[in-house]
């Protein structure tokens, strides 16, 4: 009795001091359900949500982005002028130079390579507020848009899909801190690893000093991604310097794409070829 | 509740306006928090409690629509909002919304916001703790309270004058 007592009289003190203190405890739960949602970032039913989420906010953002930029249009109608005029040259040059590749590649036997189905979109959105670096793009799983999948414009790679809902979808560009893409040297096909630690620049990381690298050299994606096609232009070399006691060469890569004034993008369709990962991570286990 | 309401109608626009305007109004990438305005808005005119509460849910609704890093943004504008409701005193509230306190009170909380986000998001990356917090955070941080000088002449003309 004495004991049933003592028990409702803690438990009466326990709500007093939380009633006392619910602003704090409520800020301590709350902190404590973000740290378990940052914890659980690839969580399925995350992913869920987020879908249902960039699908609404998508649609959203569609319906903003009507509200013309005079200024902007009347710059992008110039630039995609010149811009034609430049590609239908360099069309014809590469009609010759694909017969020539065709031709070359029969004779030493190599298989042809693979052409990548492509999906354009319009940007509807962009976040650059503080660092988290996104575009929503009003194409979809509708469209055969899935997370994963690279997106490229006609300057060259801008990132990879990260969230995708039925008719919209949230990229990751390359200047976010969770960006990577295998890369080489187009000149000389030196491998290395492409990541943003800040700014309007890309490291190209993993270089060892023994490389001959130059300030102009063009960097593309490599054939060991499994999410990016190779060959697509990534940028080109704009500093080259050496840290005293590092193996590696400090390389500085300015984007290919202008970020602040893109507008239209494209979607790699292409689906991960299953048996490839598959392999490389029967070999990862068994090391 | 129809309160509520109105906070998570308002909330959601302001969401999509942030990403939007951001394409128009960024000055090197840098733009204004405008949820940050509207939060501590909220935390002024209701108190700590409503300010942390509605500071979670604001980010977490950031995060969603922005695709990756669940929970940033959620952490960050909760603590934002309990800062936020340390300022709210029920008889001065139109008062400190119509005059520079509010501003002074936008800078404050932007400071704590974004030295907290910054601190999670460079967490593992080769992005510079204090790099990031001072040349994006600060610029963040006075292009926010600027900004708020607008929602501050309002104010004070609807609630002083």
């Amino acid at each position: 009795m004495l004991s049933t007592q003592s028990s409702k009289l803690y438990m009466q003190r326990l709500v007093d001091i939380l009633l006392t203190f619910k602003e704090y405890v409520v800020l301590t739960f709350l902190i404590v359900v973000s740290i378990i949602l940052l914890n659980s970032n690839d969580n399925s039913q995350i992913r869920a949500i987020r879908s249902y989420t960039v699908g609404f906010v998508g649609a959203t953002q569609d319906f903003i982005s009507v509200v013309p930029n005079v200024f902007a249009l009347k710059r992008e109608n110039e630039i995609l002028r010149q811009l034609s005029v430049n590609l239908s040259d360099e069309v014809n040059r590469l009609r010759e130079a694909r017969l020539e590749n065709m031709r070359l590649r029969e004779i030493i036997g190599l298989k042809e390579r693979t052409t990548f189905k492509l999906v354009a979109g319009d940007i509807v959105g962009k976040n650059t507020h503080l660092l988290r670096n996104t575009i929503t793009v009003n194409i979809g799983e509708a469209d055969g848009v899935k997370p994963d999948m690279a997106i490229i414009s006609e300057h060259g790679l801008v990132g990879k899909i990260i969230a995708a809902s039925d008719h919209y979808s949230v990229g990751q560009i390359m200047f976010n801190k969770d960006f990577r893409a295998s890369a080489k040297i187009q000149r000389n096909r030196v491998d290395g690893i492409v990541s943003w630690s800040g700014g309007e620049i890309v490291n190209l990381e993993n270089i060892s000093l023994m490389q001959d690298i130059k300030e102009g050299d063009v960097i593309t994606t490599s054939e060991y991604s499994t999410i990016f096609p190779p060959d697509v232009k990534i940028g080109h070399v704009t500093k080259v310097s050496e840290q005293p006691g590092s193996l590696f060469k400090n390389i500085e890569v300015t984007p290919g794409v202008e970020f602040s004034s893109l507008e239209q993008v494209f979607v790699v369709i292409a689906s991960v070829d299953s048996e490839r990962v598959a392999l490389e991570k029967k070999v990862a286990r068994k090391k | 509740m129809g309160k509520h309401f109105k906070y998570f109608f308002f909330s959601f626009i302001l969401m999509n306006v942030q990403t939007y305007i951001s394409q128009l109004i960024s000055l090197r990438d840098i733009s204004p928090d405008l949820l940050l305005i509207w939060l501590v808005y909220i935390a002024i005119k209701e108190g700590q409690m409503t300010g942390t509460i509605w500071g979670f849910v604001i980010g977490l609704m950031f995060d969603l629509s922005s695709g990756s890093f669940t929970g940033l943004s959620a952490m960050s504008k909760t603590i934002a909002g309990f800062t936020a409701g340390y300022f709210f005193d029920e008889n001065r509230a139109p008062l400190t919304l119509g005059s520079y306190r509010y501003v002074l009170i936008v800078l404050f909380v932007s400071l704590i916001h974004n030295t907290v986000y910054f601190i999670i998001l460079t967490r593992g990356s080769d992005i510079g703790l204090l790099k990031a917090t001072f040349q994006i955070g600060l610029a963040t941080n006075f292009y926010t309270s600027a900004v708020a000088l607008l929602p501050m002449f309002v104010f004070g003309r609807k609630y002083i004058s």
